[in-house]
């Protein structure tokens, strides 16, 4: 069984093989032995589906969510893209709105797919969805790229935990990212080596990401972060389908990620005492959130 | 951190927001907590640590805890309608808030259940992002358990012949084993087993275990829904 102890073995087992990352993905998960190939390819079809339906219930949703801080903004994105001002590719919109969409869903207590949290569950939806829409790509070619994303986040996820709390947001919507940018070159038929790459110059550039949620909640700043993200992950696939290689390899870069993970403050992982959570009007939003919630449970 | 783990645990869990940890992570821990119960709960304070205690209401983490306690998956939107769940379903429960502890990892919960027997049973556990949790406790005794496989959780005297009684048991019931950890405090005084399975050991097995002479505490906890 191939484990891909790092990701110079992934690309070397590609290389040598012949294969996609998202093909050397599926061999890997029949590997474990949990489920055969066609288990686990309907259960990548499940997972495309859900993240689908999680955006066509909320892009044009106006609902808000339960602290009032998030909802309607997918529905702003999607009329935006046919004003004379839109500027960017109806691509590049319903990446933006996708994700928006996939955010508020989650902050509605409605049904997402975690991806690899649910923090960050809108990079990779939003980049593959809003691809499929407006290529008129069927889901069944992405689920390779979403395997492809897959294995980019369990590598990562052997030297660092993947959540908020133990390592900044770069290591949630941080990670997403990479994960989104290496898809998006699969997807684009780019070469293992390019799909790597872009994961690489995504990580580089969310590299110290702090998590400073307003009042703790995923809404501030990770809706609208999300959203960014997938732009920022084409940028990286991009640069890298260009033919433009990472100075620095990605092994290393998730490695020093991983530190700076373990040296960044407790009050930037998560806990609302840091960064954006402790602004004036944070702060003030917290202590009106908290007295609603006592008078709600008295 | 996991090492080669399932690229299902990454793309997933397909769960009701918002948060993996909070959330997610919160419905999971409860399931395994209510798994090592094995029987009916009436009654649980749930004291939250660190991060939990200070976000847990806009993450829905208290409905998260009662929703795993009552057996509702991470992907039910009965999650929502927890509080009401348990009205109906008779399980009295209390959420404590214990600020800070250096002790303990950010996402912390202590379970204090009363179950149906009458028995009390404490269980600390954490969650540790994407949905992934562990149980670092049982009572008195410090474990780890993640909820990946049926587990057969065991205390007893460390003496010759424990193992093979053990896996004999196991053994007769064609139930693969997947890993086995054993650990002791000193020579000769208390040890402790945990035994991953390919599927869960009948209980009339179990109880055999139960009495074999020096076994202090047996759990046979199910594995939770990945």
């Amino acid at each position: 069984m191939k484990k891909f102890e790092n990701f110079n073995d992934l690309l070397h087992y590609c290389q040598q093989e012949s294969c996609t990352i998202g093909e050397a993905a599926l061999r890997y998960e029949v590997g474990l032995g949990n489920r055969d190939e066609a288990a686990i390819l309907s259960g990548v079809r499940a997972i495309l589906a859900q993240m689908r339906a999680t955006i066509e219930s909320g892009l044009y949703s106006e609902e808000k969510s339960m602290s009032g801080l998030s909802g309607g903004f997918s529905k702003k994105v999607m009329d935006f893209m046919d004003s004379p001002k839109a500027f960017m590719s109806p691509l590049e919109h319903r990446m933006i709105a996708y994700a928006l969409a996939t955010l508020e869903e989650n902050s509605r207590m409605k049904k997402i797919v975690a991806c690899p949290t649910a923090g960050g569950s809108g990079v990779v939806p939003s980049v593959l969805i809003a691809l499929a829409d407006e290529r008129q790509i069927p889901l069944a070619q992405l689920e390779k790229p979403l395997l492809a994303a897959s294995l980019v986040g369990e590598i990562v996820s052997r030297r660092m935990f993947l959540s908020g709390s133990a390592a900044g947001c770069q290591a949630e919507v941080g990670v997403a990212t990479g994960m989104a940018s290496a898809a998006l070159v699969e997807a684009l038929e780019g070469t293992p080596a390019q799909a790597l790459t872009a994961t690489a110059i995504a990580l580089k550039n969310m590299m110290g990401l702090v998590c400073d949620p307003v009042a703790g909640l995923v809404e501030v700043p990770c809706v609208k972060r999300n959203a960014v993200a997938g732009i920022h992950a084409s940028a990286s696939a991009t640069i890298a389908l260009a033919g433009i290689e990472s100075f620095i390899p990605l092994d290393e870069i998730v490695d020093a990620m991983a530190l700076v993970g373990q040296m960044m403050s407790p009050k930037l992982k998560e806990s609302a005492e840091g960064g954006l959570a402790q602004t004036p009007t944070a702060i003030a939003f917290t202590k009106a959130l908290h007295s609603r919630q006592s008078e709600a449970s008295e | 951190m996991s090492s080669h783990g399932s690229l299902f645990d990454i793309m997933g869990p397909i769960m009701i927001g918002p948060s993996s940890s909070h959330t997610a992570g919160a419905v999971r821990l409860a399931q395994l907590a209510k798994n090592v119960a094995n029987h009916p709960i009436c009654q649980v304070d749930f004291t939250l640590y660190n991060s939990f205690a200070k976000t847990y209401q806009g993450h829905g983490t208290d409905r998260g805890l009662i929703a795993g306690i009552l057996g509702v998956g991470v992907e039910d939107e009965a999650i929502r309608d927890a509080f009401d769940l348990a009205t109906r379903q008779g399980l009295q429960y209390r959420f404590l808030v214990h600020e800070e502890s250096n002790h303990y990892p950010p996402n912390t919960v202590r379970f204090d259940m009363t179950l149906q027997t009458g028995e009390h049973l404490m269980v600390i556990g954490h969650s540790i992002g994407g949905g992934k949790v562990y149980i670092s406790r049982i009572n008195e005794y410090n474990v780890s358990l993640r909820g990946e496989y049926p587990t057969l959780v065991m205390f007893y005297k460390d003496q010759p012949g424990m193992i093979w009684q053990v896996t004999k048991i196991i053994a007769e019931q064609h139930i693969n084993i997947a890993s086995l950890n054993c650990s002791r405090k000193d020579k000769g005084t208390e040890a402790f087993m945990a035994i991953c399975l390919d599927s869960l050991l009948p209980e009339a097995q179990v109880e055999e275990i139960r009495q074999i002479p020096g076994v202090f505490s047996v759990c046979n906890v199910d594995k939770i829904p990945s």
